[in-house]
């Protein structure tokens, strides 16, 4: 197991346990120009690797804002390994930045020569544990730091698998010292879908390992699976429905006041909406943990 | 049950061809499986059909969205991306495109759509600190014909059959006439731009086979050959005087130009 507790607690202390924005290039100039209060910025690096003028901007928007680099490219569930290339692209920006959180997808992207731009779903086995883990152990090792890992958007799994999503996460962690990051949004989708409790979902997380929480809109389709049903599709292209928010104040009761990111990729409203829905996720998360302590005492 | 490799080899088939049947008996999730997979294809070629239709916006008014989106469904499984950053994917796409239909293509649908891509990168460069006048004074004459230089990051050149770049600029200031005549001219274009702007100036030939030759890493010996050899008029101390006070030259390579 890698040993990267010193770095995650400097990291840790310097992350507002507040809720932040998702920053995507459309917002950037005008953040760059109002420096709207916001916590904290979470990008996607691949967003700003390839584009010089777009990660000159970022470079200021870091000097006033604590900036979470959030990476869809790592593709650490991929047989055929870690793009080092990339890897170290990712390590120059993190180098650049210094952000407060690194974290990724528990997912693979890469295969053949082919990255194919999304988010892929791993069966939950030995043979997977054994690839991620080591990929995991490779990009901690290349980043120099403590990395988090998301849990997925489900929409189909493996009969193949042998332990669930929660077991998998919880084995993750004890074998290469990772984060988790829980985004609430995806338990409860990838729960409606597969056809679990999110709930219990949550409380199977390692409750020390989660040192994030991620927040975005869902959108509703018919359910090409199973005639006159629905499936939830992740598009980030809306706010966040009602029964993640209850959803949410759990893992904020289980987890603590953590670090929370409101995203929407998709359909990008103005900025002021998006910083709206971060102000709720405080007063959920400040309210929740008033509760729990009058509870308490 | 198959292996890792062999089950993302199957998905990647699945997503890149839309043949689910290897992963039948092995997906779960609703009643059937394979129907959820629909939504991974969807996303695949939805986000990258998207991301061509934004990086050649004025080829698809050129063209007309529908066509630009057939191609650039077809483009994307034919050549899906090899790397993550999605900005550096669609270099191809101008080539792929005109050899669609080709007999039905327009004769300039290609120059138009490289230009295009360049447009798209050098709007995204920012400029790095030019090298002064002084520092090629120090190289010494005797030497100088074996230096390479690195020109600004957001500079690139198009030579094309028509006057490409006035069209161009009708589509970048959204001012198209009532009628526009495409001049049948050869071209000799230079495109600089950085941080969200982006200039077109027509060159000579000589003066665009010189600049050309160093941008692809030449010497200042060999790219001023190339351009004697168009025409024997060509002045390259001016050639070169007017590169370094634009501002153009990032940096001096001692010895590393290539020599023809």
């Amino acid at each position: 197991m890698s040993t990267w507790g010193a770095t995650a607690d400097a990291s840790a202390r310097r992350t507002p346990r507040t809720a932040g924005v998702g920053l995507r290039l459309p917002h950037l100039a005008e953040v760059v120009a109002t420096r709207p209060r916001v916590a904290w910025f979470e990008i996607h690096p691949e967003n700003f690797l390839a584009n010089p003028h777009a990660c000159e901007l970022l470079q200021e928007v870091s000097q006033h804002y604590p900036i979470s680099v959030h990476t869809v490219g790592i593709s650490i569930g991929s047989t055929e390994g870690i793009d080092r290339v990339h890897l170290a692209r990712l390590r120059g920006l993190v180098d650049a930045l210094e952000p407060v959180l690194v974290s990724g997808h528990l997912a693979w992207s890469t295969h053949q020569g082919a990255y194919l731009n999304d988010l892929l779903p791993l069966p939950y086995d030995d043979e997977t544990l054994a690839v991620v883990a080591a990929h995991l152990s490779e990009v901690q090792e290349g980043l120099g730091r403590r990395y988090l890992v998301e849990n997925p958007s489900s929409y189909v799994g493996f009969g193949s698998s042998t332990m669930t999503e929660a077991e998998f996460l919880c084995e993750l962690v004890r074998r290469t010292g990772c984060s988790l990051l829980c985004d609430v949004s995806n338990v409860y989708l990838s729960a409606r879908n597969m056809g679990y409790d999110p709930y219990q979902f949550i409380d199977a997380l390692p409750v020390n390992a989660v040192h994030e929480l991620h927040l975005g809109g869902f959108t509703s389709e018919p359910d090409e699976a199973t005639p006159g049903g629905e499936v939830l599709i992740d598009t980030h292209a809306a706010g966040v429905a009602e029964p993640v928010w209850e959803l949410y104040a759990h893992a904020v009761r289980r987890f603590g006041l953590q670090p929370t990111l409101v995203e929407w990729d998709n359909d990008i409203p103005p900025f002021t909406t998006l910083a709206a829905e971060a102000i709720r996720a405080d007063e959920v998360a400040t309210m929740t943990q008033k509760d729990s302590r009058a509870l308490a005492g | 049950m198959p292996s890792l490799a062999d089950l993302q080899t199957d998905v990647r088939q699945a997503l890149t061809s839309g043949d689910v049947t290897a992963l039948e008996s092995v997906l779960v999730g609703g009643t059937r499986a394979q129907g959820r997979l629909a939504i991974h294809q969807r996303q695949y070629e939805a986000s990258l059909a998207t991301a061509l239709l934004e990086k050649f916006p004025a080829t698809g008014w050129l063209i007309g969205s529908a066509m630009m989106m057939r191609v650039a469904k077809v483009f994307l499984r034919a050549y899906p991306p090899d790397r993550p950053c999605i900005a550096e994917y669609g270099s191809e796409f101008p080539t792929f495109l005109a050899a669609q239909d080709a007999e039905a293509t327009l004769p300039y649908l290609q120059p138009f759509a490289e230009l295009e891509w360049h447009v798209g990168q050098v709007s995204i460069a920012i400029s790095e600190a030019p090298v002064a006048w002084s520092q090629l004074v120090c190289v010494g004459a005797e030497a100088l014909p074996k230096v390479g230089l690195t020109l600004q990051p957001g500079l690139r050149h198009v030579h094309a059959a028509w006057a490409i770049d006035d069209l161009m600029k009708v589509y970048l200031t959204g001012s198209a006439p009532d009628r526009f005549t495409l001049a049948d001219t050869d071209a000799c274009i230079e495109i600089k731009g950085a941080r969200g702007e982006v200039q077109f100036t027509r060159l000579d030939p000589a003066t665009f086979l010189f600049r050309t030759a160093l941008a692809m890493g030449r010497s200042l010996g060999d790219a001023a050959e190339r351009a004697l050899d168009r025409d024997e008029r060509f002045d390259t101390a001016h050639a070169l005087t007017a590169l370094v006070v634009d501002g153009l030259v990032t940096a001096l390579n001692p010895e590393t130009g290539v020599d023809a």
